[in-house]
């Protein structure tokens, strides 16, 4: 019952360490991957060479997200369900995932055992960087399919197909045309709420929106700091506080993070701020609409997680059942999404992509509905 | 004169003085910095640490140590958020009582573990932070409480003030957490309880020999814990709204790390809950200070932390540890004095 000396400092020291750490064990929460310079969606229905899937065969299907417990990921198993409906699937596809703190390792273990469990396919939001590359490329050699959504494996290592979701030059130009959209022509100052330091879709972004604020157009608006909430309410919180603070004539608080604008949009309610900055970014309508309806964010971005689901449920059924073969130039169909294209992953030196697409803007005509 | 200072209020002091240093300092070097919304903001940020470290604040003084507090708090605004998003005309009352009820639960089985167990607690809370992390991980099914599903009353609550001039507020939940504070104060320096706590910490040996109920004492230690986690869990919905699997994650360590500042001594015994309170305040003032200062870059925020830290525990170690020995002989002396007299009086009169 009572705690040695030693043991007791030790405790301390790590807590120390952790504190000073603060930020580390957080959760990135939607989003992800790699920017794309040149967007290439194949729109255009060619009959030739467009595959369909041939609905009703079993495959065994596994819906690998980066964690468990956070709304995208449940909405992609959404649009995952709904996909499989359509194709009659005969083996229900398995949503499974590890907990937020233990995501790396909890993914390398699901990839490993993917194949001696008779897997197919294994859909993965992947977290855990190249480090998952070696159990990816046995699961490959015992022939399932990898196919990545929403983050990729960086090198394509072990990786059949990457459906991504937007493209990441768009993000830039939708944050900036958001900022605008609520500063007025008048243009004003603003932050960047961000999730880590390190997370590269993040700072893809940023870059993103960087580039874009070059542009004439933009002259007015001032990107005046970029702070880090690491994917923590409350981190994100009181991150959005001291903006304020820090800058008193703020107008918009950008945040590219679920969590983050959420959080901050929260924090400029509790602080009767909402009149003077707004916040706008990347958010879920489900999370934002009470924001959106009083006036605290009332414009944000996001892509449908259902979608990504559901086209990622497609491109898997069809890649399993060799409808397609994954490689450059294939087309395919996938349902009431329409017609996609196969091609070369601008964004990464190897591996081929899926590009989803468009961004939806949200405002409080729409966001109600969405938000269902 | 001295005497009269027990060596606890010499550190609450100290640290009254670094705060009002600290403010000074930054006030110095934030433009704007001394104002209304500085304090609303720094004051506010303090509603669920204040809250959970008077509940750790009991168990290091029985030389243990809770370490589930952040999943009790994650665990506990999820269950509670998830109940109010399905039954939203539920009275104020019930959602509060349910909270600190399954706080209680939790640190019931913390407390069973350590103390009829015999368990060490830091092995004990290290298992169960886990194992309710991943409760809350089943229990969500992946879904997220939202702001929009809870009731007006709760959001309206963080904004909700006693006294507001200006800028500056006194919110209404940050009364509530200093309520909190006051009361334990009390029942840690009059009540019986509370003074056994002490003689435990000091000395469990010598506790269990004079009688006292150590094991159960100990066992209500964890249990207050687990239910003042459990309100610091409504306070964290109610402030954040949007809770996640992730919710309260890490907050033991800040936890631990205000109690540590505040002058509770890690290896039990001595401490108090206004000091505990004091380190909260602490940290969270250079927290906010530091992201609202230009010259700090962020990885010298976080070691400035490690290393108050780190101070306090050495402080407490050197310095206190002296202090309480230069006491303790000095109120020896003053007793035998007393004696000594009352003796002589006593004489001619025999």
């Amino acid at each position: 019952m009572r705690i040695q000396h030693g043991a007791a400092l030790s405790l301390l020291a790590i807590s120390a360490l952790v504190i000073a750490a603060c930020g580390g064990p957080a959760a990135a929460p939607s989003a992800t991957v790699s920017a794309t310079a040149s967007a290439t969606q194949a729109a255009s229905p060619s009959a030739a060479g467009v595959a369909k899937a041939t609905p009703g065969q079993s495959v065994k299907m596994m819906l690998l997200p980066k964690f468990l417990g956070i709304l995208p990921f449940t909405q992609a198993n959404k649009g995952a369900t709904e996909a499989e409906a359509e194709l009659k699937n005969g083996t229900t596809h398995a949503f499974v995932g590890p907990t937020a703190d233990n995501s790396v390792q909890g993914q390398i273990e699901f990839m490993t055992n993917a194949s001696t469990q008779g897997y197919k396919v294994v859909m993965i939001s992947n977290n855990a960087g190249d480090q998952i590359a070696p159990a990816a490329q046995a699961a490959q050699a015992a022939g399932v399919k990898i196919v990545a959504w929403d983050s990729p494996i960086p090198s394509a290592k072990g990786e059949s197909l990457f459906v991504a979701q937007v493209d990441f030059n768009e993000t830039g130009k939708v944050m900036a045309d958001m900022a605008i959209n609520l500063m007025g022509a008048g243009g004003g100052k603003f932050a960047i709420l961000s999730a880590s330091p390190d997370a590269a879709n993040q700072n893809a972004w940023i870059k993103a929106l960087n580039d874009a604020l070059k542009d004439p157009k933009y002259a007015k608006l001032q990107l005046v700091d970029t702070v880090y909430g690491n994917d923590q309410s409350e981190k994100s919180y009181t991150q959005a506080q001291a903006l304020v603070a820090k800058y008193p004539d703020l107008k918009v608080i950008m945040a590219p993070t679920t969590v983050g604008i959420a959080a901050a949009a929260k924090a400029m309610q509790d602080g009767k701020l909402c009149d003077k900055v707004k916040v706008s970014g990347l958010g879920l309508p489900s999370e934002m609409v009470s924001y959106t309806l009083n006036g605290c964010a009332p414009q944000f971005a996001l892509w449908s997680f259902v979608d990504l689901g559901y086209l990622t449920y497609y491109a898997s059924y069809l890649l399993a059942t060799g409808a397609i073969k994954g490689a450059d130039g294939e087309q395919f169909e996938a349902g009431r999404m329409g017609t996609f294209k196969i091609t070369k992953d601008p964004t990464r030196s190897d591996g081929l992509r899926v590009l989803m697409g468009p961004f939806k803007l949200y405002d409080k005509n729409n966001v109600e509905a969405e938000a269902k | 004169m001295v005497r009269r200072i027990r060596p606890e209020q010499v550190r609450e002091l100290t640290l009254l003085f670094i705060l009002v240093a600290a403010v000074a300092f930054f006030a110095t070097q934030i433009p704007g910095y001394v104002s209304g919304r500085t304090f609303t903001d720094i004051s506010t940020g303090l509603e669920v640490i204040a809250v959970v470290a008077v509940g750790q604040t009991l168990v290091v003084l029985t030389r243990n140590i809770d370490l589930s507090v952040g999943s009790v708090v994650g665990l506990v605004a999820y269950f509670v958020g998830t109940l109010l998003a399905n039954e939203p005309g539920l009275a104020p009352a019930v959602p509060v009582a349910i909270a600190i009820a399954l706080g209680s639960a939790l640190g019931a089985i913390n407390g069973t573990i350590v103390a009829y167990g015999r368990v060490p607690a830091v092995v004990t809370t290290l298992g169960t932070l886990a194992i309710y992390r991943v409760a809350l991980v089943e229990l969500s099914g992946a879904k997220t409480v939202t702001t929009d599903s809870l009731p007006a009353w709760l959001l309206d609550l963080p904004r909700s003030s006693l006294v507001s001039l200006g800028d500056l507020d006194i919110r209404s939940l940050v009364v509530v957490a200093v309520a909190v504070v006051i009361a334990f104060q009390l029942l840690l320096y009059y009540a019986p309880y509370g003074r056994r706590l002490f003689a435990i910490g000091s000395n469990p040996d010598a506790a269990r020999v004079a009688g006292l109920p150590l094991q159960r004492d100990v066992f209500v230690a964890f249990v207050l814990s687990g239910a003042l986690a459990g309100l610091g869990g409504f306070l964290f919905l109610v402030r954040f709204g949007n809770i996640t699997v992730v919710a309260g994650q890490g907050l033991e360590l800040q936890v631990v790390a205000a109690v540590v500042v505040g002058g509770v001594n890690i290896f039990g015994g001595s401490g108090s809950m206004v000091g505990a309170l004091l380190g909260a305040a602490l940290i969270n003032l250079l927290q906010q200070s530091l992201l609202r200062w230009p010259a700090a870059n962020p990885f010298v925020q976080d070691a400035i932390l490690g290393l108050l830290i780190l101070l306090a525990v050495a402080s407490d170690k050197v310095v206190l540890e002296r202090l309480r020995t230069t006491w303790v002989r000095a109120r020896r002396r003053d007793d035998e004095r007393a004696t000594a007299s009352a003796a002589k009086q006593v004489t001619p009169g025999a």
